[in-house]
């Protein structure tokens, strides 16, 4: 691994009352994509403000580029969504932009061209001149994001960038992370969704209450749990395997969402008797499928089932 | 690097400011009222100016009642072509039977000129003993006008003198040279030099840059704290807080309100100095005659007024912006500001109050004191350049000691405003403060 991006050793944040973060070490390599993930309150927004320069920790320390410096010193590096949005809602957009880019060292000129770009990409370029006021929260959303990006950062820091975003927005906002890490851009982006963090990052870090419960590759950490999982999709009547999926020398524990469900095989059985069982119950199954064990389910795992049922709540709401 | 960033924040602070509805019409109020303000006594004191009929009841035997008639007639209103006389006297002899002759004519007094030709706006009544007693009456519709009465008693003062004295066996050439009033001019001297300044102009521009100074500082040090706590509620602090550093956010703040105070400052002294030199034609506009310009002395201010009064105003709202922009860091909404930024307003007020001690004695013990405290010296000492000659080392040692003040209050507020401007809480005791002071 070449000089990581970002490296915290042994930090810890306090406020009065709690740990924010506890004694937490992580190495975020050069380009791809790292998902820092937890349930809320697990310290995500913590730890990247104490990145980003903006919190001091109380023990460890902080270091970017190898340079011995945190986020606001390296600005001109670093590109940064809060995850509270927040503009000057008087500001011209293009304005407002051009200001942003002025902070994080771009000339007037640079920020200029750049915000007029970023706008036309993400489709936002016919409100250049009107206020942010006027602008849905959507589009206020995509123009903060222009911001976080307009200085073209070699290392990009996401705190929850895809919550409040309808699918449409949050599928342009999913293209162009992926897009720059392709360039080469190291993107660390937080969330407490799932299915999002599985698609996307290259490495993960799971946090809960304020310490690093998991870290590594992505394929590694699935690997590491040593699970075999079977995804299920019903297309009959869902009843009739109960009693198959209550069989705990077949099954050890099943997340179901209804139609569909995912079982962690007991240790020992064999795939294909949960077939022929499932099968002979007479229930239909559209789909079979062994698989490596969800980001979900490893989540729950590591995290707690209470956890992750406030996670999945979140994300219903 | 640093100072870019601190300009791009001057840059936006300035033009959000300057954009601002509110800013556009207070520029453009001001010097509407400072127009209206400098052509409404003109105008007024123009209508009460007019000619004004009255009718002499001579109860006398002597020579008194010509010589009145004599003095009254030779005043004007006004100088030159354009001069009209103030009083159209109608002589009625009466000897014996003045009660009479001046009831009747006091029924013929008191109408509009428009509707009633021929009658009057006053009677004087002379008796018998007037030139002994100096006692004479009155009888008008004018009577309520203070200046009309104390120019009608003073003639009439000169007229008695003069009949006194020539009865006293003195020529009328004596007595006319003797009769010539003084007329004092004030001139102000600063350290050894003619200013060109009149003592009442000095005086004014005294008051003028006291108020000025005191307004900008209370208006502008408000409206720096109300856009911390919209940038904290807006939640745009973070951004910024990820690119800036708190010095960096405080001082581009200050400096950019500053700065469009000193736009709207400057706005509004070119159009008083327009007014101030314009006063003639604006006359003329208005219709008003020329003699009542007199009245707007020319509000003449010289070059190192202007760098004085800069100086400390520049100064002064760094530290008072700072302070106040401190106070925005550490709260969540204007109402909770209350209770620290009265300590800030306490401060101002002490400064402006002072102040006024300065222009009643501007070398007394309480201006040369307050001239050397930079929480005060912003109101006291321009006002005091203004009024006396203050010394060379004087100005410097005040200015040494704001700049160090300033700093301090600047350097203050840094430190708070870097634990403030995330916290989003309930505002911190003053325990909590000091922590935020010393830990940060």
């Amino acid at each position: 691994m070449a000089t990581p991006n970002v490296r915290m050793e042994h930090v810890t944040k306090r406020f009065s009352g709690h740990t924010a973060v506890d004694d937490m070490s992580i190495e975020v390599p050069s380009g791809g994509i790292f998902g820092l993930l937890g349930p809320n309150g697990a310290g995500k927004s913590t730890a990247i403000r104490l990145i980003m320069g903006i919190l001091m920790p109380d023990a460890g320390k902080v270091d970017l580029f190898s340079t011995g410096k945190h986020g606001r010193h390296l600005s001109e590096r670093v590109g940064y969504l809060p995850e509270e949005r927040g503009l000057y809602k008087k500001m011209p957009v293009l304005d407002h932009l051009i200001f942003l880019g002025q902070t994080r060292g771009l000339s007037r000129a640079d920020g200029r061209r750049q915000g007029q770009a970023w706008l036309e990409r993400l489709g936002v370029a016919d409100w250049a001149d009107k206020k942010v006021e006027d602008l849905s929260k959507g589009m206020q959303q995509k123009v903060q994001f222009a911001g976080a990006m307009l200085h073209d950062p070699e290392l990009l820091i996401l705190d929850e960038p895809f919550s409040g975003l309808d699918p449409v927005n949050a599928q342009v906002m999913k293209d162009t992370v992926v897009e720059l890490a392709h360039k080469g851009h190291t993107i660390i982006f937080s969330t407490h969704v799932m299915e999002q963090a599985e698609r996307m990052c290259d490495r993960i870090v799971i946090m809960a209450k304020g310490r690093k419960v998991v870290d590594g590759p992505l394929a590694q950490v699935k690997a590491e749990s040593g699970k075999r999982h079977v995804a299920l999709d019903f297309s009959g009547s869902r009843e009739l395997a109960s009693g198959v999926l209550a069989d705990r020398s077949l099954v050890a524990s099943v997340d179901d969402f209804g139609a569909s469900a995912e079982i962690e095989l007991a240790s020992g059985a064999d795939p294909g008797r949960l077939l022929s069982a499932l099968v002979a119950c007479g229930t239909g199954l559209s789909r079979f499928q062994v698989v490596e064990p969800s980001l979900q389910s490893i989540f729950i795992a590591k995290v707690g089932a209470e956890a992750a049922h406030a996670a999945r709540v979140e994300v219903a709401a | 690097m640093n100072a870019n960033k601190i300009l791009s924040v001057v840059r936006r602070e300035f033009v959000e400011r300057v954009h601002s509805k509110a800013f556009v019409i207070t520029t453009i109020l001001v010097p509407v009222l400072l127009l209206i303000m400098a052509v409404a006594p003109m105008l007024l004191m123009g209508q009460s100016d007019h000619t004004a009929r009255v009718a002499v009841v001579d109860g006398t035997s002597g020579p008194l009642a010509q010589q009145v008639v004599k003095v009254l007639r030779a005043q004007k209103i006004g100088t030159g072509a354009t001069a009209k006389p103030r009083y159209e006297i109608t002589l009625v002899p009466a000897q014996g039977k003045a009660d009479s002759v001046r009831e009747q004519l006091v029924d013929e007094t008191g109408f509009s000129r428009a509707s009633h030709k021929g009658k009057y706006d006053g009677v004087l009544e002379l008796t018998a003993d007037t030139l002994s007693s100096g006692k004479l009456t009155y009888y008008g519709s004018n009577v309520s006008s203070i200046k009309a009465m104390a120019m009608l008693q003073s003639e009439l003062s000169k007229a008695f003198a003069s009949v006194r004295l020539t009865q006293a066996g003195i020529s009328l050439d004596t007595v006319g040279k003797a009769m010539r009033p003084a007329n004092l001019s004030a001139r102000r001297v600063s350290e050894g030099k003619l200013t060109g300044q009149s003592g009442s102009s000095a005086f004014a521009v005294a008051y003028g840059m006291g108020f000025l100074l005191y307004i900008a500082i209370i208006s502008f040090g408000a409206r720096t704290m109300t856009s911390v706590i919209e940038e904290k509620t807006s939640r745009v602090m973070e951004v910024l807080v990820s690119s800036l550093t708190p010095f960096q956010m405080l001082m581009g703040k200050v400096l950019g309100v500053g700065s469009a105070g000193l736009l709207q400052m400057a706005i509004w002294g070119v159009s008083a100095l327009l007014i101030s030199t314009q006063a003639s034609h604006l006359a003329g506009l208005f219709g008003i005659s020329q003699s009542t310009l007199a009245m707007l002395s020319m509000l003449s201010i010289s070059g190192s007024m202007v760098v004085v009064f800069l100086l400390y105003f520049i100064l002064g709202f760094l530290l008072f912006g700072a302070l106040y922009a401190a106070v925005g860091s550490m709260c969540n909404s204007t109402q909770e500001t209350q209770q620290y930024a009265t300590v800030v307003t306490v401060l101002i007020l002490i400064g402006f109050l002072s102040m006024f001690g300065t222009i009643a004695n501007p070398t007394g013990t309480l201006a040369n004191v307050m001239s050397w405290i930079p929480f005060f010296s912003p109101f006291v000492m321009p006002v005091r350049w203004a009024l006396t000659s203050v010394s060379s080392v004087n100005l410097a040692g005040s200015l040494v000691l704001l700049v160090i003040g300033m700093w301090c209050c600047v350097w203050l507020a840094a430190r708070i405003y870097h634990t403030g401007i995330l916290m989003f809480g309930k505002k911190p005791s003053w325990r909590e403060l000091w922590r935020w002071i010393r830990v940060s």
